[in-house]
């Protein structure tokens, strides 16, 4: 890699290199990336953001290991397997900017599920411990955010997800016409695919993810360590742009609705309004007649408490990947995570904007079996769970 | 194996660098003269490099080199008799590397090809990074100036007529910057 032609030039904190290739995955927690990048923001910080659609979380990730793209809209989990080398490309340093949305994604089970009745986690429980039935989950990527709700709500639910349910990765975008053609029971999604699942009539929300955990994180601002290494200034330039637009978004209800608007176009999501909005705003239906405003609903901002790269929101899906068996050896948790998190850049960011930052790096959440995570004891939580898979190497059917 | 798009515009045709090229291990494509037209034979040829051996470098010459610059980007060798400084200096403005071709050996090519290459690339990398840095300039001045001509048409204040643009360009799905040249444009038309 070379370091900027420009370099030299700019004495200041302009950005080394001034344009940029943003990846995205059609959904509607990209929301602040393509605002930044097309309402006047990205400008603002000396930036030109170029925005690349992806088709699937696996070919985001090799156009960001290769520096294809320079940084993207990535599951938090999805980082730290490129960085400690699990899965199907070898380990490649890479950096999480700041946090892009908390909450917002979704358990959906299949219209064939609902008319069985199968309609609570304890009908689900039932059927399969007492009737046997295999049941076949989708997830996004296998060591993505949405693997891990999945899996930690199944286990919250006394269902083993790696030995009592079939995994299989399918992208998220695909999830209804799966659903539709009975290949899968369920699945494990971002906003607005399971909403739109539901519109279709192809079945129900049976949990949200903030019903896992309540303001939990999900999808971070990620590059290539080399990237933030050999352009800082560009990176926080990036930060600037996407925390400032991330603000506006949530500043009224009138710039969410615009935001809506604008997501729904074909080159972004490609989806009617009515599927995107509702949820974007926290009105949920789950297609079972339930209606309720989420209070954990989408978060881009809110306050610059969804944007902070926690190091315990880092070490977190550490800790389930070891629970899970995809590590089997217990990484030094909060050593990586002080690698992979831009603490510094995000703080220099933050303060130039007035983003308040949280003094600590940590932050303590209770998730739905009861257990607390605070990021003071990695390896015994990591041991904490009934069900796991510790001493399991990864198989075959998680894709790996 | 490199492609090599090789032009002998010399008087003679002595070939003088199609045998060392070839010798180094070259994919060599050759063209009779400058009277082709350079672009289009690029664009076909589609060569890693292009060279060309001329016994001066005329306007002729530099004039197809600074076509090919323009609409086919390609690092360009050029290898000439000309001692001239001033001529080497205006062939290495118009964005090639030249070379005296005398005593030049087959074994010498390939470092002068990976120097040419290399230069090439940075130097597209700083055009592409030069211009996206005046585009984003351009479009900052259109935002301002259709922020301020909205800030009189609505008497409100900078965030607010921001605010404004962006809600109409987010629910029109647009970028700003469409918004911004149409108040342009609609205040241009009223006068």
């Amino acid at each position: 890699m070379n370091t900027s032609p420009l370099a030299w030039l700019n004495g200041s904190d302009a950005p080394e290199k001034p344009s940029l290739d943003i990846g995205f995955m059609a959904l509607t927690d990209c929301a602040s990336v393509v605002v930044a990048a097309t309402q006047g923001f990205a400008q603002q910080h000396g930036l030109t953001l170029n925005l690349k659609r992806q088709g699937s979380w696996a070919s985001l990730r090799d156009k960001l290991a290769s520096g294809e793209l320079d940084a993207a809209h990535c599951l938090y989990g999805l980082v730290y397997a490129v960085h400690l080398g699990i899965g199907g490309v070898p380990a490649s340093d890479m950096a999480v900017l700041m946090g892009l949305n908390q909450n917002a994604q979704a358990i959906n089970l299949s219209p064939a599920l609902q008319r069985k009745g199968v309609t609570s986690p304890e009908a689900l429980a039932r059927l399969v411990h007492q009737h046997g039935a295999k049941l076949t989950f989708a997830q996004t990527f296998p060591t993505g955010t949405h693997a891990m709700w999945l899996y930690y709500w199944l286990a919250s639910q006394g269902i083993h997800p790696l030995h009592d349910v079939n995994s299989v990765v399918v992208p998220p975008a695909q999830m209804a016409a799966h659903i539709q053609a009975g290949r899968i029971d369920g699945f494990c999604v971002g906003e607005p695919w399971a909403a739109a699942a539901v519109a279709q009539g192809q079945g129900f929300t049976l949990a949200t993810s903030q019903s896992i955990w309540p303001d939990h994180p999900e999808k971070v601002l990620a590059c290539a360590r080399t990237f933030a290494e050999q352009y800082p200034n560009s990176a926080r330039a990036l930060i600037k742009a996407i925390l400032a637009a991330s603000r506006f978004i949530e500043q009224s209800q009138e710039n969410r609705h615009s935001t809506a608007q604008l997501l729904s176009g074909s080159a972004y999501l490609d989806t009617p309004l009515e599927t995107v909005e509702p949820r974007l705003l926290g009105a949920y239906q789950d297609g079972l007649g339930n209606h309720w405003q989420d209070n954990h609903a989408l978060h881009l901002f809110d306050h610059g408490r969804a944007n902070l790269p926690y190091l315990s929101d880092g070490m977190w899906f550490m800790t389930q990947f070891r629970r899970w068996g995809l590590l089997r050896d217990d990484p030094d948790y909060l050593g990586v995570a002080r690698q992979v998190q831009q603490l510094a850049l995000y703080h220099e960011a933050a303060e130039a904007l007035g983003v308040p930052c949280p003094a600590l790096p940590m932050r303590s959440s209770l998730l739905i079996d009861g257990n607390r995570w605070d990021g003071s004891n990695p390896y015994g939580y990591a041991r904490s769970f009934r069900l796991h898979a510790l001493g399991d190497t990864p198989d075959a059917r998680i894709g790996l | 194996m490199l492609r090599i798009l090789l032009i002998d515009d010399t008087q003679n045709k002595l070939g003088r660098l199609k045998a060392a090229l070839r010798e180094a291990g070259f994919e060599v494509i050759e063209a009779p003269d400058l009277t082709i037209d350079l672009p289009a034979c690029v664009e076909t040829v589609r060569p890693d490099v292009v060279l060309i051996d001329t016994d001066s470098p005329d306007r002729d010459v530099m004039e197809q080199v600074v076509m090919v610059s323009r609409d086919q980007p390609r690092p360009i060798v050029l290898f000439t008799d000309e001692h001239d400084p001033g001529v080497m200096r205006q062939a290495i403005q118009a964005g090639v590397s030249a070379y005296i071709v005398e005593g030049i050996h087959a074994a010498r090519l390939q470092p002068i090809l990976d120097v040419a290459m290399a230069r090439f690339e940075s130097d597209q990398a700083l055009r592409a990074q030069l211009l996206a840095r005046d585009q984003q300039l351009a479009e900052r001045k259109r935002i301002e100036q259709a922020k301020g001509l909205l800030m009189k048409m609505k008497d409100c204040n900078e965030e607010q007529a921001y605010t404004l643009m962006r809600r109409q360009a987010m629910s029109r799905q647009q970028k700003l910057i469409q918004v911004a040249e149409q108040i342009i444009a609609m205040h241009e038309m009223l006068g």
